[in-house]
């Protein structure tokens, strides 16, 4: 029986070895961490070598660092196509209720309503209306039926004449506190596209002006052009 | 000291007395409620359709306060119905309980074409509001993680323990029990052999055997091994256990992105990971998509929801008392479920954008079954390059693919060779299109 104490010592050193990976938050092992973790700067750095296990101090750090930020202050998200070149001056109008009357009497849509135009806000507003506003725009999304939210009014109805700038408006900077800013995840494009949907389901869900072109499905919603490899 | 009354037979005529007043004042009241029943009813259709996007009846809402004595409020400070019908005349006239109205919650109150009748309804209803009862039978599920499972091993381990005590004390018997025999037929005793000379003696005695044996528990181990070692650095898919981090807010993802018809909420996926179409991240969304909503929900489905929400309330430095942000910001620190090794290049645009695909393809059931996020996918490169095998490009209606397309129709000799191998399964895969060269991935 002198084998006893090894193989005891043995069977703790490999059962320590599987408690080792337990650890919930451990993103785990990796063969080769210069491989693994990016030199130059990455969105979400946090993918260092696992700080649970080896304690890492240059992991240790990338957890400390902000990886999401803020623009740098001033700036201004800029296109050099020229059809775009109505995107990228500053909003004027300030988050006021007189700066809401004032966008709703001055401010005119860059884009046309035409079928395309409507087509690309509609899947816009899917994504990002439909949920609290409803599929018709009448205020019965889910988050407002299951969610108990607080309804929005509805397109057919109150807000049946609210014109463009306002819609606009509404989206830069939120309206009430109940419809927060959607600025940050849409573009200036995309919120006018999402507005000429909006003026498409205040006119009950058809045109009311001519349609200038017709609905070219096989071009690429320009909304969605990012840049391919 | 008054002594304790008694209740004495002859008291029992007042009791009779009380009991019918009671009974009276009972039944004149329920009388009452029923008259009062329609005015309620009433003014809750009016309120739903005109008043409840900004105000709610028994507590503030984001936007304007809460109608619950409203009127008692306006009593002696000016015309009410004035206010309602159109408040910023009665602003400009100068009522100074309408200038702090205005001046605290800083909104235009839609003018509302109402009678006074029905502004009474609504005044009534929301005086008398009776919140309603909660659903029952389909409670939402509670966020948070489930009660964890009381580990195994520590009773694998005493039942381990018991058998080998077991297994030696018999041996031991057994042993001393040979060596008797053994002695008492005059041979030499064998406790003087360790038990891996023993196994020696024996194997030697049984060459066949141990050796079938022996080549047996090797190949078992390799194979073991090797099973092992393809789970080595892998956190998703079927054959391990996925990695579950624990967050710092515990989002729940099925209750916001769940099937409506399951009493969820049925946001798009997109609307928090917006930038899924447009960058190489889905992104994990700034706290200020949470606060789009949770400025005015306060209050989650469970204490244990509500709890949570308080936690976005504290990063993003909100005050849900005064309704205002505070300055103080304390960032969250997510936890990042999916590790993918930087000598591999991924693009959610690519795979959203272009490839059309649904974000469940490769992250799972996560607006099903999945309240707390999870790596569903192995990440693994025979993952990635199984499906490039199998996938058809989605080309029509893509303009990403019409210049390939012109190209390859141009091209009599070799485009129209090419699209012609590339369609005997009648699809294009990505394969087909360079999804397999090594430096579309790493470079």
């Amino acid at each position: 029986m002198r084998m006893q104490p090894l193989s005891i010592g043995t069977a703790l050193t490999v059962m320590a070895l599987f408690t080792a990976c337990g650890e919930p938050n451990s993103p785990g092992v990796e063969y080769m961490p210069d491989m693994y973790r990016s030199p130059s700067m990455e969105a979400y750095l946090d993918y260092g070598q696992d700080p649970f296990i080896f304690g890492d101090s240059l992991a240790e750090a990338q957890r400390e660092r902000q990886s999401a930020r803020l623009p740098v202050a001033g700036t201004v998200p800029f296109s050099m196509d020229p059809s775009k070149k109505e995107f990228n001056f500053p909003y004027p109008y300030p988050a006021t209720p007189e700066g809401y009357e004032q966008a709703g009497l001055e401010l005119k849509s860059p884009i046309a309503m035409t079928q395309q135009a409507v087509d690309q806000g509609k899947v816009i507003y899917t994504k990002f209306c439909l949920h609290c506003h409803g599929e018709k725009g009448e205020g019965d999304g889910a988050v407002v039926t299951n969610g108990k939210y607080s309804q929005p009014p509805s397109y057919t109805a109150a807000l049946k004449d609210l014109p463009e700038g306002k819609i606009f408006h509404s989206l830069v900077y939120g309206k009430n506190v109940a419809m927060g800013s959607h600025a940050g995840q849409l573009d200036k494009e995309e919120r006018w596209l999402v507005t000429r949907y909006v003026q498409y389901l205040q006119n009950g869900g058809k045109m009311d002006r001519a349609v200038t072109a017709p609905a070219d499905s096989t071009a690429a919603p320009a909304s969605a052009a990012p840049a391919v490899k | 000291m008054p002594r304790p009354t008694r209740i004495s037979p002859r008291s029992t005529g007042l009791f009779h007395a009380l009991f019918f007043l009671i009974l009276i004042v009972f039944a004149g009241s329920v009388r009452a409620q029923s008259a009062d029943a329609a005015l309620y009813g009433a003014g809750e259709k009016i309120f739903k359709a005109n008043c409840q996007s900004c105000h709610k009846p028994h507590v503030k809402q984001a936007t304007g306060p809460a109608l619950k004595d409203a009127r008692a409020r306006w009593e002696g400070q000016g015309d009410i119905y004035a206010w309602v019908r159109n408040s910023q005349t009665v602003v400009k006239s100068g009522n100074a309980y309408a200038q702090k109205l205005f001046g605290e919650w800083n909104q235009i109150m839609t003018p509302q074409a109402l009678t006074n009748e029905e502004i009474d309804a609504v005044l009534y209803y929301a005086d008398n509001f009776v919140p309603p009862a909660p659903k029952g039978g389909d409670q939402p599920t509670p966020v948070g993680a489930p009660a964890p499972e009381a580990p195994m091993w520590p009773w694998l381990i005493v039942v381990g323990l018991l058998l080998a005590v077991v297994t030696l004390s018999l041996g031991g018997v057994r042993k001393s029990l040979t060596s008797a025999v053994r002695e008492a037929e005059g041979q030499r005793p064998i406790g003087d052999r360790t038990g891996l000379q023993r196994l020696y003696h024996w194997a030697g005695d049984n060459k066949i055997f141990a050796s079938v044996i022996g080549l047996s528990l090797v190949t078992w181990f390799l194979v073991a091994a090797w099973y092992w070692a393809l789970t080595i650095g892998v956190y998703g898919g079927d054959t391990v256990e996925h990695y579950k981090p624990e967050q710092p807010i515990l989002f729940n993802h099925t209750l916001h992105a769940g099937k409506a018809d399951k009493n969820n909420l049925a946001i798009n996926c997109q609307y928090c990971h917006s930038s899924a179409e447009k960058s190489k991240h889905a992104g994990i969304p700034s706290a200020n998509v949470c606060m789009n909503c949770h400025k005015a929900v306060a209050q989650g489905r469970s204490d244990a929801g509500t709890k949570e929400i308080q936690k976005i309330y504290a990063a993003v430095g909100w005050d849900p008392e005064k309704l205002a942000y505070t300055g103080k910001e304390d960032p969250i620190e997510w936890v990042k479920v999916h590790n993918l090794p930087d000598h591999a290049f991924f693009s959610h645009a690519q795979h959203v954008a272009v490839g059309k695909l649904e974000c469940q393809e490769c992250h799972g059931p996560i607006d099903e079954k999945m309240d707390v996020a999870e790596q569903w996918a192995p990440l693994t490169m025979g993952w990635c390059i199984q499906c490039h095998n199998e996938k058809d490009v989605k080309m029509a209606g893509n303009g990403y693919y019409d210049e390939l397309m012109v190209r390859m129709e141009a091209n009599e000799k070799l485009g129209h060779r090419e699209l012609k191998e590339y369609l005997e399964d009648e699809k294009i895969t990505v394969k087909e299109l360079g999804g397999w060269e090594c430096a579309k991935c790493h470079y």
